[in-house]
């Protein structure tokens, strides 16, 4: 069964009287364990998916099937649960809570679920990426590899079975863009399923499968 | 979430900008502190009064001797030469069957020395009942009796200070003392007496430093009543010498008091109108005499005191208010401020109830915080107020407990809103904030 599907969905964002299409009929299904990347120019919808996969956004038409379940229609609360234990965001601004430490930011997950706070366990993510001499650092005292690494650290913290990626390297240079996205494949290779929004072919070739879109339809789906 | 950590998290908020906090709490601290206060002098003045009438009793209605003014003057001199005389006394005895006691008070004007030094005494005869009606209480012997009355015996009762300027320590119980010309021999010493301070009992003379004769001898021995010891006008020194001169008859002889006891103080106002135009008639129109109802002026006191008490509270309550609408000022604030921080919880899966609560945990720590310090100073302010105005202040728990009631009510209410507009920010557009 695949992990996520979509059936010709869509999404309109009415601007005033005018209707702006953003999605006009996508399908598609990714499987658990696939590391895919989702390419294409400004405007052509990506981010709308990104958003829509994400839980953070209804869409106007179609389905969205999340671990076999229908995620389209969700309550309120229900996509806040979806949110804490299914997915893990990764963005391309980090998204810290800028007093926080780094563990405090990784077991923030962990503050909405109804789980003890587990923090050896938040201890151990951050070493195994790196930061165990980091735990107590605020994100102004971090790099900004660090900081992705910590918002990497948080997204895995509730063991969700997806993580996305919205232009994860974006705000790094490109060493550090390569060190994130060989974290990201090491976490693929333990399991993880992987969805990354890019614009870059260096960070696409990483996943091993490419989604392109243009003018909010999907344009081609290769593997690599 | 769990409360814990959500307390924690209002809790490392509010420290991480400590200077804004503090401002916030401000208006709460003093609004408490205000009320508190308030509530504690209101308190205070109330049982002052409570603790005058149980010393005082407010079951009397008083007539005193009062002067004449202006053109009255010279009518007066022909309608009631006397002002208020002895034979008042029997006259309102006559008509106040429902009395329980009709009781003459003479001031006189006599020296008592001890070792050639004068001795600030006040001598006041008077008669049995005196004690009961003014509530007085005898330490050791006897007050006046009957027979000390009718029979014109040479006898005194000292109150507390009287005493220990004529007599020290020592016993006086027995012993002679010189009035005037006259000795007297001590029969009885009355009990301290507190004074209160308030309004209605402040014609109400020190009775500590009284000396009670029996009233008959106040008459036939003691010529000069007090009132007219020190003669300010010539025409006034040339009638007390002349009166001085003839003997005057016992009926006529005047008196500085009459003090009529009834049986509560719900029957003073009816006794104080029949006791009017008793005296109305008797002095033919001519007002030379005040009537005073202690309970009444209690009663008017207490009103105003209550007046007072609750436009002070609701002045109080004006600050608490305004303390309110500084926190919903900086909590919209913050929430504007904090709109990336919502969308990252939004995110990581807070639901929209999980950011209410946070911001009206904040809300709720920064009044509550507010409230403890608040009570802390409206209860030193409450005694700061009874050191330096010397008001008694009773601080009570029902102050107390009602100010932070409120303050939390007030954090409750003020914080909802922000919280609500914290809730309904869209995660998207809050990640997309900068």
């Amino acid at each position: 069964m695949a992990l996520i599907e979509v059936r010709d969905l869509k999404k309109t964002y009415g601007i005033g009287s005018v209707d702006i299409p953003a999605l006009r009929g996508v399908s598609f299904a990714i499987e658990p364990g696939e590391f895919v990347a989702i390419m294409g120019p400004s405007g052509s919808g990506k981010s709308t998916l990104m958003n829509i996969l994400g839980c953070l956004d209804r869409p106007s038409g179609g389905k969205y099937l999340l671990d076999g379940a229908d995620a389209s229609r969700l309550s309120d609360p229900a996509r806040a649960a979806v949110r804490n234990r299914k997915i893990g965001f990764v963005f391309q601004s980090f998204n810290l809570l800028p007093r926080a430490s780094a563990l405090k930011n990784t077991l923030l997950p962990m503050m909405y679920s109804f789980e003890r706070k587990d923090v050896k366990l938040a201890r151990q993510i951050l070493s195994s990426i790196g930061l165990g001499d980091r735990l107590h650092h605020t994100p102004m005292q971090l790099s900004g590899g660090e900081q992705q690494r910590v918002a990497i650290a948080r997204a895995l913290v509730n063991d969700p079975p997806v993580i996305f990626g919205d232009e994860p390297t974006g705000n790094l240079d490109t060493a550090t863009g390569v060190e994130i996205m060989s974290i990201f494949q090491r976490l693929n290779e333990q399991g993880k399923t992987i969805v990354i929004v890019t614009h870059e072919a260096d960070i696409a070739a990483h996943a091993r499968r490419v989604l392109r879109f243009r003018d909010g339809l999907l344009e081609s789906d290769s593997q690599q | 979430m769990g409360i814990l950590d959500a307390i924690q998290t209002g809790l490392s908020e509010l420290l991480s900008h400590k200077l804004r906090s503090a401002l916030t709490m401000l208006g709460v601290i003093f609004g408490v502190a205000a009320v508190i206060a308030m509530v504690s002098i209101g308190e205070g003045a109330k049982q002052e009064a409570l603790e005058q009438i149980r010393q005082m009793g407010i079951d009397i209605v008083r007539v005193r001797r009062a002067a004449t003014a202006g053109e009255l003057v010279a009518k007066a001199q022909e309608r009631s030469p006397f002002g208020l005389k002895y034979s008042d006394t029997d006259g309102l005895r006559e008509v106040c069957q429902f009395a329980k006691g009709v009781i003459p008070i003479r001031e006189v004007f006599s020296d008592v020395n001890v070792r050639e030094k004068p001795v600030s005494v006040k001598i006041v005869g008077t008669i049995p009942g005196y004690e009961q009606a003014t509530r007085s209480v005898i330490e050791t012997g006897r007050f006046l009796i009957d027979r000390d009355v009718r029979d014109h015996v040479f006898v005194c009762v000292l109150g507390a200070a009287a005493k220990r300027d004529v007599f020290g320590f020592n016993d006086p119980i027995g012993k002679t003392m010189r009035i005037g010309r006259n000795v007297f021999r001590v029969v009885g010493v009355m009990k301290r007496k507190e004074v209160g301070s308030g309004s209605a009992f402040s014609a109400m003379k020190d009775l500590n430093s009284h000396v009670y004769i029996p009233i008959t001898v106040s008459i036939t021995d003691f010529k000069i009543h007090s009132v007219e010891a020190v003669p300010a006008t010539a025409i006034a020194a040339e009638k007390l010498f002349r009166r001085m001169m003839v003997r005057q008859s016992r009926g006529d002889s005047p008196l500085s008091e009459v003090i009529v006891q009834v049986e509560s103080d719900n029957a003073t106002i009816p006794a104080a109108s029949v006791i009017r135009s008793v005296l109305n008639r008797r002095h033919r129109g001519i007002r030379d005499y005040e009537i005073i109802i202690p309970a009444e002026l209690l009663r008017q006191s207490w009103q105003t005191q209550r007046i007072f008490n609750i436009v002070m509270a609701a002045i109080a309550s004006i600050s608490l208010l305004v303390g309110g609408i500084g926190i919903m000022n900086i909590m919209l604030a913050t929430v504007t401020q904090r709109t990336r921080e919502i969308g990252i919880r939004r995110c990581v899966g807070a639901t929209r109830w999980d950011i209410i609560r946070q911001f009206m945990l904040e809300a709720l720590v920064i009044t509550c915080f507010g409230g403890l310090i608040g009570i802390g100073l409206g209860i030193g302010g409450a005694k700061a107020i009874s050191t330096y105005a010397d008001w008694r202040t009773v601080v009570s728990m029902q102050a107390i407990v009602v100010s932070f009631g409120v303050s939390a009510f007030v954090g409750v209410i003020f914080g909802l809103y922000p919280a609500v507009r914290a809730a309904l920010v869209d995660p998207i557009e809050a990640l997309r904030y900068a």
